[in-house]
């Protein structure tokens, strides 16, 4: 029986964030309540933190096909655009919505369009709900491949800014758990779980990518097959 | 030795996911008309919008008198003389009356020049004053079809003449005035390059190529073009031809300060002015909202070209489209007296000149996002908007920095 690896990883990675949401409901630490207006909302933080960082990757991804359209015109490239466009899309509004959440339970309101970090992550998020809707208005072809390929191009530019934008402009967006100095510790148990819901938003947008380059995939054999039938080729 | 207009050399363009032109070269010189045909879909009119830098290649570059205007690269440079242009859809300005259409297409071309005897042969001069919109199509076509031979007509010097099925929608004596200009022009040194089905404008050619083979024909013998313009120069002209179209729309009244208005109306409706007084970053918010709403609509002018393709007329003609860049100024320096009036109840000329400045800055932002898509095949339908919330944290901080003034 042939093994479906892009199946597969969904449901490995879907399984894997359910147990995430488990123990970080039932296992995982209360944080200070000194500390926070609202501590248990803060466990939404254990959805937020894989999903933004799945979005990251998801980013990765649609760069490097976009680059490879743009400059090698490789159809793997595009279809890695594609894929990530789509992932980027689900797992940056998984992100936003979280976050949203978040905000509305611990600083009374879920957005601020002064932080520097909600913005350039929101904007990152329309700019995969943009490839994917302009993508589905328009023919494939080759005028519509080079424009969304250009902006997936252009827009990674947001990614880094978006990540060191707690460090040097922290407005409301708290600052690193991880990697950001003394101020970013994290008790070993919190640490697990963070640890297991990265891993597994990571499976799950590798078997929606790999699912979502096989459809696209199909999607061109069929336009080539319908254009043989036409007679345009 | 003929001067070489037009040089194709190389071109590969794709269309879709199909390879349209592959390696295709051709010469025009100076005398020359040759005539494009071949089945829809052969590329004809690839072909022409090619050669009016239109189109991205994959390979190839296209020279006007020698002279590279747009390669494969993506660099695309001003032509050095103004060329003629007809494109299949007819690319006019419905709002435009005739006489001020191609008394513009005149001014591209450096000149002035009385029209009445073109418009004359083609059965126009008593519509000269009536708007493009009120015309029928044929009479449309005409109009573009003059705006396409202008060029050629007003220069003592050869000038590429491009036309795109000239010949469609005008009527049997339109296409006998048509081909007698054509000749004309072919005698007088202008080199004409037309796409068509219509085999009496064959007659005309002194080349048929229907995009893979290439013959000579020796056309009729005429007298040549003698009627110039008179030469005037211009400058500016996107900038005063954005400001015309808008004048003689009230475009940007009518969608900018429209919206605009409502802005200020619905936060009236919100909050009484008076009431948050101490409030003095959502106070100025509130005054420098309407400026932010006249730019994040749109350049009116752009979306005005839009219709018959106009935009791709104007893209091949100039650098820089006619473009609402004063009136966006402006309208965002009224529209923040107006609502600092109701909000502040100061008058601030530093706050008027922010307005103004936000109107302008945003218009021309969202302006970038709209021709960074224009080549899309349904360009309107992209959603590129989604991406105009980049601009709120921006004026976010304008607004804070004000507050503090």
């Amino acid at each position: 029986m042939r093994v479906r690896h892009g199946e597969l990883l969904l449901v490995m990675g879907f399984t894997g964030i359910m147990v995430t949401l488990f123990l970080a409901w039932e296992w995982a630490p209360s944080v200070s309540i000194d500390a926070f207006e609202s501590p248990e909302a803060q466990r939404i933080f254990y959805w937020h933190v894989p999903a933004a960082w799945a979005a990251f990757i998801a980013f990765s991804v649609l760069f490097i096909g976009s680059a490879l359209w743009v400059f090698k015109r490789s159809p793997v490239g595009w279809r890695l655009h594609v894929a990530g466009s789509e992932a980027s899309l689900a797992c940056g509004l998984m992100a936003v919505w979280s976050g949203c959440v978040w905000g509305a339970a611990e600083w009374g309101t879920p957005w601020d369009w002064t932080d520097v970090r909600l913005n350039t992550f929101g904007l990152l998020t329309l700019l995969a709900l943009f490839l994917v809707l302009g993508r589905q208005s328009q023919p494939d072809g080759i005028e519509s491949r080079d424009t969304f390929s250009t902006f997936g191009l252009y827009g990674f530019v947001l990614v880094p800014i978006t990540y060191v934008a707690t460090r040097i402009w922290q407005i409301r967006h708290p600052g690193p758990v991880i990697g950001g100095g003394e101020e970013s510790s994290l008790s070993s148990d919190m640490g697990l779980v963070l640890l297991l819901g990265a891993i597994s938003f990571t499976i799950l947008i590798a078997g929606h990518m790999i699912m979502s380059i096989r459809i696209t995939e199909y999607e061109q054999r069929l336009e080539r097959l319908q254009n043989k039938v036409d007679g345009r080729i | 030795m003929a001067n070489t207009l037009l040089e194709l050399e190389g071109v590969t363009i794709r269309r879709g996911i199909e390879i349209v032109l592959s390696n295709f070269s051709l010469a025009l010189k100076s005398g020359q008309c040759t005539i494009l045909h071949g089945e829809n879909g052969s590329g004809k009119s690839t072909v022409i919008e090619a050669a009016a830098r239109l189109l991205p290649m994959e390979k190839g570059e296209v020279r006007h008198h020698s002279s590279m205007v747009h390669d494969s690269e993506g660099r695309r440079k001003s032509p050095n003389f103004s060329f003629g242009l007809t494109l299949q859809s007819n690319g006019l300005v419905p709002s435009q009356t005739i006489q001020q259409h191609l008394q513009m297409v005149c001014t591209l071309s450096q000149s002035e020049y009385d029209l009445t005897s073109i418009l004359e042969t083609y059965g126009l001069s008593h519509r000269r004053h009536d708007k493009i919109a009120h015309l029928s199509g044929g009479q449309q076509r005409k109009v573009s079809v003059i705006s396409g031979l202008i060029p050629a007509m007003l220069s003592k010097q050869p000038r590429l003449v491009l036309l795109d099925e000239p010949d469609s929608g005008l009527d049997d004596s339109s296409i006998e005035v048509l081909k007698t200009h054509i000749n004309q022009l072919r005698s007088a040194g202008h080199g004409i390059l037309i796409a068509t089905h219509d085999e009496r404008l064959f007659e005309c050619a002194t080349t048929l190529h229907d995009l893979e083979k290439e013959s000579l024909q020796e056309p009729d013998k005429c007298e040549p073009w003698s009627d110039f313009g008179i030469p005037k120069k211009n400058s500016f002209l996107s900038l005063k031809m954005g400001w015309k179209y808008n004048a003689s729309t009230l475009n940007s009244i009518q969608k900018n300060w429209l919206a605009s208005l409502l802005v200020i109306g619905s936060l009236l409706a919100l909050v009484e002015p008076l009431s948050i007084n101490d409030q003095d970053v959502l106070l100025m918010g509130f005054a420098l909202a309407p400026a932010f709403t006249i730019g994040l609509v749109g350049d009116s002018v752009t979306s005005m070209l839009h219709e018959q393709r106009a935009i791709d007329w104007w893209r091949a003609q100039v650098q820089t489209i006619p473009n609402s860049s004063i009136e966006s100024f402006l309208s965002g320096c009224i529209l923040t007296i107006f609502s600092m009036q109701i909000f502040l109840q100061i008058f601030d000329w530093r706050i008027i000149l922010i307005g103004g400045i936000i109107g302008f800055s945003t218009t021309f932002c969202l302006r970038f996002l709209q021709q960074s898509t224009l080549r899309l095949a349904r360009s309107n339908a992209v959603f590129i908007r989604l991406l105009t919330p980049i601009l709120i944290l921006p004026w976010a901080v304008i607004v804070e920095y004000c507050a503090r003034l």
